[in-house]
């Protein structure tokens, strides 16, 4: 009887794993599932995990990757609300969100056909909403008036609404503006455009900077000429308090004013007759009027 | 099976009967005696298969790496703990579960040419880039549009690691694509909002920080799960305006020169002047005081001598007078003493004036 339950051990092991493989699949992380009964999508796995189903014919497995896809769609030329061309490129990224919408909506679910649909829709929500922004909309220095969020926001919600409309389980995870660009021939007049704007500027920095030169130069002079008259009439102004100073002592030569001139014509002859003069005297001059009372025909007459 | 064979004997010994069959059937004992070996064979190859089967659930995650076991296509573990660090690692079998292993630490790159044009690296590098047209083909030649409407090339190198590999992995089918593109739109919306001399020369910090600010947004926005490291920019003007851009930068650097020079000579005359003006003012301070005090002494002088003078005017005229010769006489160079002639008639004196020029040194030199 051994052998039998060994037998029958690995023939039920056996009969489990096939049937394991026939009723059983598994739904990976980053793929979602749609289960077919007879051709119809029945039911909708989002979740990853092992799932049971019938085998073939009566259900049928399809899998599709659930990650986020990224689509670019072609560099197309639009009208602005004040009639600039533009090209604009955006990017999406998207994503299956309903497998049981999706399936039967693209040829067995296949991404390229999703994809152009995808392509349509931007092409009209861009020129829809390019059309009612003007150029100052998409490039502005000023962070307010500079739509360049809003656009794209705009562009994402009318592909997303009509997605919805349509019910192709689909979703838009991001969508950006990739390329801007302007027709080949404005772009010539763009470079003459930008071509005069360099040359004004060029022109503007050789005049600015002589011009400022100058004027910083002529300011320091006049500055400098201000300090030194402010300077001098400081100096007069503490002169003058010194003579006021001074004055406050006069009174007191007024006592004798006979002294007082005659010490100042001490003290003006003592200065003048300082350094370098030749004094011419005679007998009367004092002291040497001490002479007058000496023989007159004293032996010294040397200087 | 094998079992099968050792149980055999115990079924013939009930009938005794064809015992004497046994000898003869010599060729079926050795036919039996060597099933008996292969099934040993077949034995231990199962057996071996069976380890091999699981051992090949070891795995090894590298130093770089991480890794993530799905288990029936769902990850193990919560959170955090879904990551397997490195070393050795132990999951079942395919089909139950599968590794997917994540490089992580690299520093990865993308770079953004959407606004650049027409090039390649080895072109660049060799210097054979084909010259400038006229004007840019929107099909070929990138560029992006400044806020004042100026057309420049930008580029850029975004360098970015995995923070989080989960989403990295399993939410995007090309996350350095999307990383690319949001690099891409970052470039074009910063420059959207600066003019075009502050992305070339004013701002260029300015314009870098601005473009790695958008493009941090956009990816945590779009839960990329990365974290960027480095973003480098490089902006220039069209090629087929170089040289007039080239002149703006030359005659700006000649502006700020001549700035320079003029403010040097503003700071040259103020200081000279700050100095004369304190020298003047000093000078005058000087005076005062050298003035206020003379008068002062004088005055002290005069007082401290009135009582004297007071007393006998003519005396202390006559002892000052003669007080104050002395020192002149002696300070006087040339003195000549002239006695009155005795008949009392005047003498002629004859003076030579203009003393300086006899200075016997300076004479022969001037002819």
């Amino acid at each position: 009887m051994k052998r039998n339950v060994m037998t029958i051990v690995i023939g039920a092991v056996l009969i489990v794993i096939f049937a394991l493989l026939l009723f059983v699949f598994q739904v990976r992380q980053s793929e979602v599932a749609v289960v077919t009964t007879f051709g119809k999508p029945t039911r909708n796995l989002t979740e990853p995990g092992p799932y049971g189903k019938w085998p073939w014919p009566v259900e049928k497995v399809y899998k599709f990757d659930q990650r986020v896809q990224n689509f670019e769609d072609h560099f197309s030329q639009n009208l602005t609300a004040d009639n600039n061309n533009l090209l604009v490129m955006v990017y999406v990224g998207w994503k299956i969100t309903d497998a049981k919408a999706f399936f039967p909506k693209f040829a067995g679910g296949s991404t390229l056909a999703a994809q152009s649909m995808l392509e349509s829709m931007l092409r009209s929500a861009k020129s829809a909403v390019v059309g009612r922004h003007p150029l100052a909309d998409f490039v502005n220095a000023d962070a307010k008036q500079l739509k360049f969020d809003a656009i794209e926001n705009e562009i994402e919600q009318a592909v997303q609404s009509q997605l919805q409309t349509n019910n192709c389980g689909i979703g838009i995870a991001f969508l950006g503006i990739k390329k801007l660009g302007l027709p080949e021939n404005v772009t010539q007049t763009v470079f003459q455009r930008m071509t005069s704007e360099r040359q004004i500027l060029i022109s503007r920095f050789q005049y600015e900077g002589e011009a400022e030169a100058q004027k910083i130069k002529a300011a320091a002079d006049r500055q400098a000429a201000e300090t030194i008259a402010n300077a001098e009439a400081a100096a007069t102004r503490i002169r003058g308090e010194g003579e006021a100073e001074a004055a406050k002592v006069l009174p007191v030569f007024q006592k004798n004013p006979e002294l007082e001139n005659f010490l100042l014509r001490i003290g003006a002859l003592q200065q003048s007759l300082n350094q370098r003069a030749t004094l011419i005297f005679d007998e009367r001059t004092p002291p040497f009027d001490l002479f007058q009372h000496m023989p007159a025909n004293g032996p010294s007459r040397q200087p | 099976m094998t079992m099968s064979h050792d149980h055999e004997p115990d079924h013939t010994h009930e009938p005794p009967a064809p015992a004497p069959v046994m000898p003869d059937d010599a060729g079926s004992q050795a036919l039996a005696e060597a099933l008996r070996s292969s099934f040993a064979i077949v034995k231990v190859v199962m057996a071996l298969m069976v380890v091999a089967f699981f051992g090949s659930g070891f795995f090894t995650v590298g130093p770089r790496e991480k890794a993530v076991i799905l288990r029936f296509g769902r990850p193990v573990g919560e959170g955090e703990k879904i990551l397997l660090n490195s070393g050795w690692h132990w999951s079942y079998p395919y089909p139950i579960d599968e590794v997917v292993k994540i490089p992580i630490t690299e520093i990865q790159k993308v770079n953004s040419t959407v606004g650049w044009y027409a090039t390649t690296a080895e072109q660049e590098l060799s210097g054979e880039e084909l010259p400038a047209g006229a004007s840019l083909n929107p099909a070929v030649d990138g560029y992006a549009i400044t806020a004042d409407r100026n057309i420049i090339h930008t580029r850029a190198t975004l360098y970015y690691h995995i923070e989080n590999p989960i989403h990295f992995v399993f939410d995007f089918v090309s996350a350095s694509n999307t990383v690319q593109n949001a690099l891409n739109n970052a470039l074009l919306y910063t420059t959207a909002h600066f003019n075009v001399d502050d992305v070339l020369t004013r701002d260029v910090a300015g314009f870098r920080d601005a473009v790695l600010q958008r493009v941090s947004d956009l990816t945590e926005q779009e839960q990329l799960g990365i974290v960027i490291d480095q973003c480098e920019v490089q902006s220039i003007a069209p090629r087929q305006l170089q040289d007039v851009f080239t002149r703006v930068t030359t005659a700006r650097e000649n502006r700020n020169k001549s700035l320079n020079d003029a403010r040097s000579y503003e700071n040259q005359v103020l200081s000279q002047s700050g100095a004369q003006a304190s020298s003047v003012t000093n000078a005058a301070a000087a005076d005062r005081a050298r003035y206020v005090q003379s008068i002062t002494a004088e005055a002290k002088r005069f007082s401290d001598l009135l009582p004297k003078y007071e007393s006998n005017p003519g005396l202390f005229a006559q002892v000052t007078l003669v007080q104050a010769m002395g020192p002149i006489l002696t300070n006087v160079q040339d003195k000549i003493f002239l006695p009155e002639r005795a008949d009392g008639k005047p003498r002629e004196l004859r003076l030579q004036l203009n003393r300086e020029p006899p200075q016997p040194k300076t004479s022969p030199s001037n002819p």
